[in-house]
């Protein structure tokens, strides 16, 4: 956002202010790196022999990709990963065709009983997963979506979060494009489908960041409805690096840090489409 | 699902008192004919998939944590595929899910339960008070079935039958660093035999950020395990032998409750121990976090394959005055499910495993207690065929066969009201500075009034 | 679906017209097509939440008014659940423990994500690096996170309790002090999940224009009299939502259970048994599903009973923004 004035007045700003700008700098930069210093031993972890884990110190006195080759070659890892990026990359495709239509349905439409369903979508939030575990497996066992990829994708892919946050995007759209083109003759689906969908787009992205990164960290679910190996999901994996009577913490460290790269690197891409779409969704 | 999250929507409002008046209504509808639905739909569908293979539920095979246990389920059941023509499968649950987590629990609500799986002493009322254990005893000889030790099987025998056959036997001792005992200018002469003296050996251990001694110190199952043996000591109990009441506030257990009170509350035993617990001896001792552990035999095939160079020593549980030498003996069993598919073949399954007087049955106890992991054999051949093999010969193993087993007493299978009744007190004296005697009478109210309406098998 | 004005043919059609009607369709009327077009659009959704969601919610709420095994038996108990909710001390304990929990979590992350979204809408070197190092935390599983933190704040040996020793506060067991381990769950929950809101304001605080803030200047405010005047008014449908979504983060989340699952498993001595840690404990520990169903159906009611208040107290949720 840059100001309206006549001249711009950034340079003026930034001069006016480089001291505390620099005092903000190492503020921010401090407080980031506080931030991500669990991680950083996280990381350090992976690199390190299972004697030395647990070793104060982040730098590792003998560092080894052992950790990373054991992960890799000893448990399907990248089996997993496929499996996760699978059905995260699914569930997000598919949620986010759902849930905007619903959603513009919601916000354009007009037909009975609108608010109630609104109002019943809403009170899904309140569902936590521990408690209709038991129910949710009975009734996905009767569909026989056990153990396979039909149990993994599809009871994800319904949650109210991404239908309210694009109801509320689309109540702040102006509605001049539509009506024209719903007067050119398009149906409500062209309308939905030229229209609605491709101005979306930045704030579909943003959803697309949050749906996948839930899925691929999901573990309850894909541990309660998997019992195949080969339909493992990345959570589940790195869980089985604990023993009973010990962890072998330096897989789960190695494990963990794989994991963790494809969201990091989802997020670092993605954060300008992420704020600008939150920003333009209409949240005032 | 993971994650739930709202956007307020300023035009079309939030919820209006007469929509939410409507729910309310619609849920106590739902809720009175939705009951009964649950039954019909979980006995639906239950007990039975395609391949009629028997379903093995465990947390070391496939690609469990350590691959020579992984290796010995996967040979095992090998065998048994080979020579029969109902086939067993392995499923791995990742152990902590297995331990406290909800999928057995699921399984079993939703009739799908395994029809071979494992459980400790702890969670065996929980299986056979609810009808789904096997009685094993009926498909072993009755030599195999005298072969088995006494105090091992109490625990799982249930008017003279055998529900669960255990693998292994795990007595609880202490291990301390020979290193940290040089350096505080200690040797083996000063190792504690009572609990005086271990609080005071540990007082000279501490220092700076390391502590002298640890005990468990997270509630679960494992800590009212390695607490209990402080407790008989004294000579108390948890249940009366009728198995009707509880003994809980007398001498043995306020005197334990103290004992570990004043191990925190001295600075010299710390309130959370790193990795897994108390269980895992590498991050603990074996990184100088702690001088003496309290930890079981299967320290030692983990310290062997992780921390091979650490100097180690051994004793027994201390005692208090006047007290009397036991240790807790753990160790994990196999069952079959009664409500399975085919019991019978499960049930055949476990015996033909553990409870056989055949060579190879023998020989795959050896197998599972002195290479696969390091244990007690539960049985009187196995144990005899390990020693001549010279698997307790020395060191450590010597160690716990010759001192710290005999004597020893079987993990209880308190159901999990009074094992949560007993952990409450643990907790509350250990951590939260609480009056033991006090304590100890409020769990004996609260098991008592629990055992009033208790109507399973006997505690004891 | 495709419209293509036809003459009127009301005759045809037997019945009379309203003119806003406009041209007339054969078969459906526009107002009906519009409803036939919302029912495809909202049906996917809305049959996926119903059977995934409601209905598995509404059968485990039903179960709280059965007695049930584990092991497949049901039998109808009326009452007997609820009422022993109200005597159970664990209960009340954790009804204590969550809303302790839930409004230090809420206020806390709030203020943190807020400042911390304050100070990276500036233009600083490397912002965007920056911003992606506060959302890291969010990224990475709880289980490991549990690990690593359990780690840090270790008894004696720990990192933090390390640097806090410089300071003389070093002493502390932050989770295994049963007055001290919520705190340290709350904070953990925190470092969670501040990234992920201060996205949020970012956003919001990123929309606010310019103009504002040079008037601002201009007629002279300093910084406080300047965030309370113009970017605080302006945050409040956001602020809302923020509110919202923590406290039902914090309730019913499963973050809040991880956490919890992981670093304390309840304890030391109950002080860290969330309401639906102990539900879940129940279910799963003790087989008393029917028990953890009746205290889910009390959760449900006080989370739906919290989030009217909110809607109530701000009138709807609904802002003006002058």
């Amino acid at each position: 956002m840059k100001s309206t004035r006549g001249y711009d007045t950034t340079n003026l700003r930034s001069i006016r202010s480089r001291p505390r700008n620099l005092v903000l700098f190492v503020l921010t930069a401090v407080l980031a790196l506080l931030t991500v210093s669990p991680l950083i031993w996280m990381v350090s972890g992976a690199f390190k022999a299972p004697s030395e884990v647990f070793d104060p110190s982040p730098i590792p006195a003998s560092p080894t990709i052992a950790n990373f080759t054991y992960v890799f070659t000893q448990v399907p890892f990248l089996r997993y990963m496929l499996n996760t990026f699978f059905v995260a990359g699914t569930v997000t495709v598919v949620a986010l065709f759902f849930h905007s239509m619903a959603a513009y349905a919601l916000a354009r439409l007009n037909f009975p009983g609108r608010d109630f369903l609104f109002f019943a979508i809403f009170s899904t939030l309140l569902v936590a997963l521990p408690v209709i575990l038991v129910p949710l497996f009975i009734l996905v066992r009767e569909m026989g979506m056990i153990n396979n990829y039909w149990g993994l994708i599809v009871p994800p892919i319904f949650n109210a979060f991404g239908i309210f946050l694009l109801r509320q995007f689309y109540l702040g759209m102006p509605k001049e494009l539509e009506d024209a083109a719903l007067v050119d003759g398009c149906g409500y689906w062209g309308v939905y489908w030229r229209v609605i969908l491709p101005l979306s787009r930045p704030i579909l992205a943003a959803l697309a960041v949050f749906f996948f990164l839930a899925n691929w960290n999901s573990f309850l679910w894909p541990l309660t409805i998997t019992q195949d190996k080969s339909l493992w999901m990345i959570q589940v994996g790195i869980a089985s690096f604990q023993g009973q009577y010990s962890g072998s913490w330096n897989y789960v460290m190695a494990a963990a840090t794989v994991a963790a790269i494809p969201t990091v690197a989802l997020f670092f891409v993605f954060q300008r489409q992420l704020v600008e779409s939150i920003k333009t969704s209409g949240f005032k | 699902m993971e994650e739930k999250h709202t956007t307020l929507t300023k035009e079309n409002g939030g919820i209006s008192r007469r929509q939410f008046l409507a729910r309310g209504v619609a849920f106590t509808f739902a809720a009175a004919v939705t009951g009964p639905g649950l039954t019909v739909l979980s006995s639906c569908g239950g007990g039975g998939s395609a391949s009629g293979a028997l379903k093995f539920w465990q947390f070391y095979a496939l690609g469990g944590d350590v691959p020579a246990q992984s290796k010995w389920f996967e040979d095992t059941v090998d065998a048994w595929n080979k020579k029969n023509e109902t086939q067993v499968k392995l499923e791995y649950i990742p152990v902590t899910e297995y331990l406290s987590g909800s999928k057995l629990q699921t399984a079993f609500s939703s009739g799908e339960g395994p029809d071979i799986f494992i459980i400790s002493p702890g969670d065996f009322l929980r299986y056979y008070n609810g009808g789904v254990l096997e009685d094993l005893s009926q498909y072993m000889e009755g030599d195999a079935r005298n072969d088995f030790y006494e105090n091992v099987m109490t625990t799982r025998t249930v008017d003279g039958k055998f529900y669960a056959l255990p693998m292994e036997v795990e007595p609880m001792a202490m291990y301390y660093s020979v290193k940290a005992f040089e350096d505080a200018g200690l040797s083996e002469a000063d190792v504690p035999t009572t609990w005086e003296g271990l609080l005071d050996v540990a007082g000279k251990l501490k220092k700076g950020d390391s502590f002298g001694l640890l005990f468990d110190t997270n509630p679960g199952y494992y800590q009212n395990f390695t607490w209990y043996p402080f407790m008989w000591q004294g000579g108390s109990d948890v249940v009366a032998e009728s198995g009707k009441e509880s003994t809980f506030d007398s001498k043995g257990a306020i005197q334990a409750l103290q004992f570990w009170q004043d191990a925190i509350e001295s600075g010299v035993a710390p309130r959370k121990a790193l990795g897994t617990g108390a269980n895992d001896i590498v991050p603990n001792l074996a990184q100088g976090y702690c001088a003496i552990q309290n930890c079981g035999i299967w320290a030692v095939a983990d310290m062997r394959a992780n921390a091979p160079d650490f100097e180690y020593g051994l004793f027994k549980l201390p005692l208090p005055p006047g007290g009397r030498y036991t240790t807790d003996l753990g160790g994990w069993a196999f069952v079959a499910n009664s409500e399975g598919k085919n019991p019978e073949e499960a049930g055949k399954f476990c015996a033909w495993a553990l409870g056989s007087m055949s060579e190879d049955s023998i020989q795959r106890g050896v197998d599972w207690c002195t290479k696969a992991k390091s244990d007690i054999a539960p049985r009187k051949s196995v144990q005899e065929k390990a020693e001549q093999e010279g698997a307790f010969d020395s060191g450590p193993m010597e160690f716990f066969r010759e001192e710290a087993f005999p004597g020893g007493r079987g993990e209880p299978r308190y159901t999990p009201e009074v094992y949560k009744a007993v952990s409450d007190a643990i907790q509350a004296c250990q951590l939260d500075g609480a009056d033991p005697g006090q304590q100890a009478e409020q769990t004996v109210q609260t098991i008592n009034a629990f055992l009033k309406g208790y109507s399973g098998a006997s505690l004891v | 679906m495709s419209g293509k004005p036809s003459a009127p043919v009301a005759e045809a059609e037997g019945k009379p017209r309203r003119p806003e009607e406009g041209p007339a369709r054969r078969g459906l009327t526009r107002k009906h097509r519009e409803w036939l077009a919302a029912l495809c659009f909202v049906a996917p959704d809305a049959l996926g939440l119903l059977i995934f969601l409601a209905i598995p919610m509404v059968l485990a709420l039903a179960l709280g008014f059965f007695d049930i095994s584990g092991f497949g038996t049901y039998s109808f108990a009326g009452l007997t659940n609820y009422k022993r909710m109200f005597t159970d001390p664990l209960f009340l304990n954790s009804v204590r423990v969550t809303v302790t929990y839930v409004v230090l979590f809420v206020a806390g992350v709030f203020v943190v994500s807020l400042a911390l979204a304050l100070l990276v809408k500036q233009k600083l070197p490397f912002v965007g690096v920056l911003r992606s190092m506060f959302f890291l935390p969010h990224v990475v599983s709880l289980v490991v996170i549990g690990l690593v933190w359990q780690f840090m704040l270790i008894d004696g040996r720990g990192v933090v309790n390390q640097l806090l020793d410089v300071v003389g506060l070093g002493n502390f067991s932050w989770l295994g002090n049963p007055n001290l381990a919520l705190f340290t769950v709350v904070a953990v929950s925190i470092w969670f999940f501040m990234g992920y809101y201060m996205v949020i304001f970012l956003a919001a605080l990123q929309d606010i224009p310019q103009e504002y803030y040079d008037a601002a200047r201009v007629d002279g405010a300093g910084t406080w009299a300047t965030f309370w005047n113009v970017t605080w008014p302006l945050m409040k449908p956001t602020s809302f939502f923020v509110l919202l979504v923590s406290t039902i983060t914090g309730v019913a989340g499963l973050q809040a259970f991880d956490l919890i699952y992981i670093m304390t498993e309840g304890g030391p001595a109950n002080k860290t048994m969330l309401g639906i840690f102990y539900i879940y404990q129940q279910a799963f520990m003790f087989n008393d599903y029917g028990y953890a169903a009746a205290m889910a159906s009390f959760l449900v009611l006080v989370l739906s009973a919290a989030t009217a208040a909110m809607f109530v107290l701000t009138r709807g949720g609904r802002f003006e923004v002058d």
